[in-house]
């Protein structure tokens, strides 16, 4: 009996030392709080946090009690309950901004207090905005590249319109699977565009803000966009297009090269070498220059000569009484001079011609020159065009001084020469140089001034100035086309009447006031208007007369 | 003939180029040197901002030279005495919150602006003086400081400007006093900045200096409200 009482009462102990001891572990003072930080989102309220130390196993309350520069005494936290467990939220009418706050958080339950470490913090310090909200994305397709609109809004709450804060954002870019963020500035907007996307990558953007110099907020949710990948379905065409454009380019490049011949012929023409009708390079070079005059004589061509044979008429017919005009002999050497310059290489030297003419035996000459000369008529009969018995030597290419040219047609003032050699001249052939037009000009022409008598003309002398004096052929020649006299009527004999040209002379006259001091009177000088040839001479000039008279 | 067209074609264009040019580019007209009344080449949102602009930096190289002493002078920040400190501009009444600035009227807030502004110049200027015989300072901070100095002072003649601009279009009346007296009329407590260490000094100018961007601010937005706010 006693055992059981005891061994009661030793369990009714245990127990109460067992509650005892469990009763003294849970309860005591409360451990300290820690202030963890306070937080103003716009400047104009502000949160404080803070963290409770052990409760000690009672219910512990915590109170929170600041004090304020400019304030007396200590105030308690208006708010416990807005921002959640263990903060404390400042209201406007309870924010300062630049003074100074001093917080405090009190735990206690039955058993103690416990006091916290002192918090000094004052409003601007502790600035932090929330992040910018509906971060919006859009993709805009542009002809080059695509690019990217962001778009955001400022946080709730902040006031920017009365200027109490500045808020500046700050965006970042990353392709979705490098880690490697892009920054950029935004300033002031809510939006921004960036044009260095590429097509086809999942981009994703985070916008963040702060106010003057506070703290930088959290930045926002990520927002995550693909850009389109349209570029790539135009590939195929460019590549459709450039097949196309290959296949012919190719086909001609074939063609070009398996006809590279004919194309060579039509892009570069052979260049022809010279060549000399019926003249054989060979032969030119084999050296034999008779072989080689033979060919280019015959082979030529040569111009007909008419107009030489015309001269030499009117020179003849002009010209009758060569005795009294030409009181010298020997002047009929130099008529002859003058029909044999234009047919030979004697332009330079009229002198050495003459010479050569008067030194040279006749005969021998004429016996040299027959064979050319016959050698000449045999291919050159058929080339002429006119039979007139006025014709012209070849040239001979070789030494000018020699002057082998033939005489001509002499008529009365051939008769020096042998009349063989006359005979033979004259069926030459009609032809003769360019160079003889030259030479033409050496025929005088004169100006008839007056006739007088039967069969005198004076020419007439221009009145030019003697200091171009030995210019007065010149003067002669250039007037000629002027001054022609046309022959009025050619009488039956030996008269020529001449045709005043009223009108032009007096343009002429007056023209040429200067040089002429007295233009020829005006009256008419045909006294006598006779002869069978009166209406052929109206058409004009005088036309050629074959077999003249004179002869 | 070609030529005359020529010539005149450009003046014409120069000359309407020029027209056209002078109402928008205000900007680039300097300010007037002397305080007439006539002279009132720049707008006064121009005005404005400039004037912000140089709050805004001057807070933002105290802010700077703060942060460097805090790093080598680490005051602790439990100290009790420090709810009660005295910055030498306490004295003046300035609103503590957006709705007091609101409701301040404008001549008052101008004048507030004045007031710190002039109260600053010399403690500025001998703590400049003090950090630049200072070894312990490189030539960043002494610069800064110097800088910071300056820009008192300019700011100063730009709030000034900005009030005398105010004073003539009406927008406020003419009771901001003639403010070339202030600085005769100092508060009688302004000597205690001597006695104040640097890092105090600098920690009241960065407070004061932020006061006063925001005042600017308020103000601006308050008289001109079109214009970025």
């Amino acid at each position: 009996m006693l055992c059981a009482r005891m061994r009661r009462d030793v369990g009714l102990v245990l127990l109460l030392l067992l509650s005892a001891a469990v009763k003294c572990n849970s309860m005591s003072p409360p451990g300290k709080p820690v202030l963890l930080g306070c937080r103003s989102p716009e400047k104009e309220t502000f949160t404080c946090w803070w963290e409770p130390g052990s409760d000690g196993g009672l219910p512990t309350t915590h109170r929170l009690f600041y004090e304020r520069e400019r304030l007396e005494g200590t105030h308690e936290c208006p708010d416990y309950r807005s921002e959640g467990r263990n903060s404390c939220f400042f209201d406007k009418n309870y924010t300062s901004i630049w003074v100074d706050y001093c917080l405090t958080v009190v735990a206690s339950n039955a058993l103690g207090n416990a006091t916290s470490d002192p918090f000094k913090m004052e409003v601007m310090e502790i600035v932090k905005p929330n992040a910018p909200e509906n971060v919006t994305l859009l993709v805009e397709d542009r002809e080059d590249s695509p690019c990217l609109h962001v778009k955001w809004e400022r946080p709730h709450k902040i006031d920017t319109k009365s200027g109490w804060v500045t808020i500046k954002y700050e965006l970042r870019v990353k392709q979705e699977n490098s880690d490697q963020w892009k920054e950029y500035m935004s300033g002031k907007q809510t939006h921004i565009s960036l044009y260095s996307v590429s097509p086809g990558v999942v981009y994703e953007v985070q916008v963040r803000c702060r106010l003057d110099h506070g703290f930088w907020s959290e930045w926002s949710n990520s927002t995550c966009v693909k850009i389109p990948n349209y570029l790539q379905t135009e590939r195929p065409f460019w590549l459709l297009v450039s097949t196309l454009f290959a296949i012919p380019f190719l086909a001609a490049i074939c063609i070009l090269v398996m006809k590279r011949k004919r194309v060579k012929q039509c892009v570069l023409p052979p260049v022809p070498g010279p060549k000399i009708r019926g003249v054989d390079v060979q032969l030119l070079k084999s050296g034999r220059s008779e072989d080689v005059l033979n060919a280019l004589i015959i082979n030529q061509d040569f111009p007909l000569m008419v107009t030489w044979k015309d001269q030499i008429e009117d020179y003849l017919i002009v010209t009758e009484n060569d005795e009294e005009l030409l009181p010298h002999p020997s002047n009929s050497q130099k008529r002859k001079k003058s029909l044999i310059i234009p047919a030979g290489f004697c332009l330079d030297s009229e002198i050495q011609c003459k010479e050569s003419t008067a030194s040279q035996s006749d005969t021998e000459k004429a016996g040299e020159r027959k064979n050319e000369k016959d050698n000449f008529l045999k291919s050159n009969t058929s080339l002429s065009g006119e039979s007139s018995s006025n014709t012209v030597p070849p040239l001979l290419p070789t030494q000018k001084q020699q002057c082998p040219s033939l005489n001509l047609v002499n008529t009365e003032a051939t008769d020096q020469s042998p009349s063989d050699h006359q005979n033979a001249v004259k069926p030459f052939a009609n032809s003769s140089y360019v160079d003889i037009q030259r030479h033409v000009k050496q025929v005088d022409y004169s100006k008839v001034k007056e006739v007088n008598g039967d069969n005198i003309l004076l020419l007439k002398k221009e009145n030019v100035p003697l200091n171009s004096s030995g210019y007065m052929d010149d003067q002669r020649q250039e007037n000629i086309s002027e001054d022609y006299s046309r022959v009025k009527e050619v009488d039956s004999d030996n008269m020529v009447f001449l045709q005043k040209q009223n009108v032009s002379v007096d343009i002429s006259c007056r023209d040429k006031s200067n040089h002429y001091t007295d233009c020829p009177p005006q009256k008419p000088r045909n006294p006598r208007v006779t002869g069978p040839n009166t209406e052929r001479t109206e058409s004009g000039y005088v036309d050629t007369v074959p077999a003249p008279p004179l002869m | 003939m070609p030529g005359n067209i020529r010539s005149v074609s450009v003046v014409w264009v120069l000359s309407v180029c020029l027209f056209c040019s002078r109402p928008t580019s205000v900007g680039a007209a300097p300010i007037c040197a002397n305080a007439q009344t006539g002279c009132h080449i720049l707008s006064l949102a121009n005005l404005f901002d400039r004037v912000i602009q140089h709050s805004a930096r001057m807070h933002g190289v105290s802010n700077d030279l703060h942060s460097e002493f805090e790093q080598y002078f680490l005051p602790s920040k439990n100290q009790i005495g420090r709810v009660s400190r005295n910055c030498h501009t306490s004295d003046i009444l300035t609103p503590n919150g957006k709705e007091n600035a609101q409701r301040m009227a404008r001549e008052e807030l101008t004048e507030v602006i004045l007031k710190l502004l002039v109260a600053w110049r010399d403690p500025l200027w001998h703590f400049h003086q003090s950090i630049a015989h200072h070894h312990d300072f490189n030539n960043f901070s002494s610069n800064k400081a110097l800088e910071m100095s300056d820009m008192v002072h300019e700011l100063r003649k730009g709030v000034q400007k900005v009030a005398e601009k105010m004073q003539m279009l009406g927008i406020i009346s003419n009771s901001v006093s003639g403010l070339a007296s202030h600085e005769a009329s100092l508060p009688s407590g302004s000597a205690e900045w001597r006695l104040m260490k640097d890092y105090e000094l600098l920690y009241c100018f960065r407070r004061d200096s932020n006061k006063v961007q925001n005042y600017l601010k308020i103000l601006k937005c308050r008289i001109m409200p079109e214009h970025g706010c």
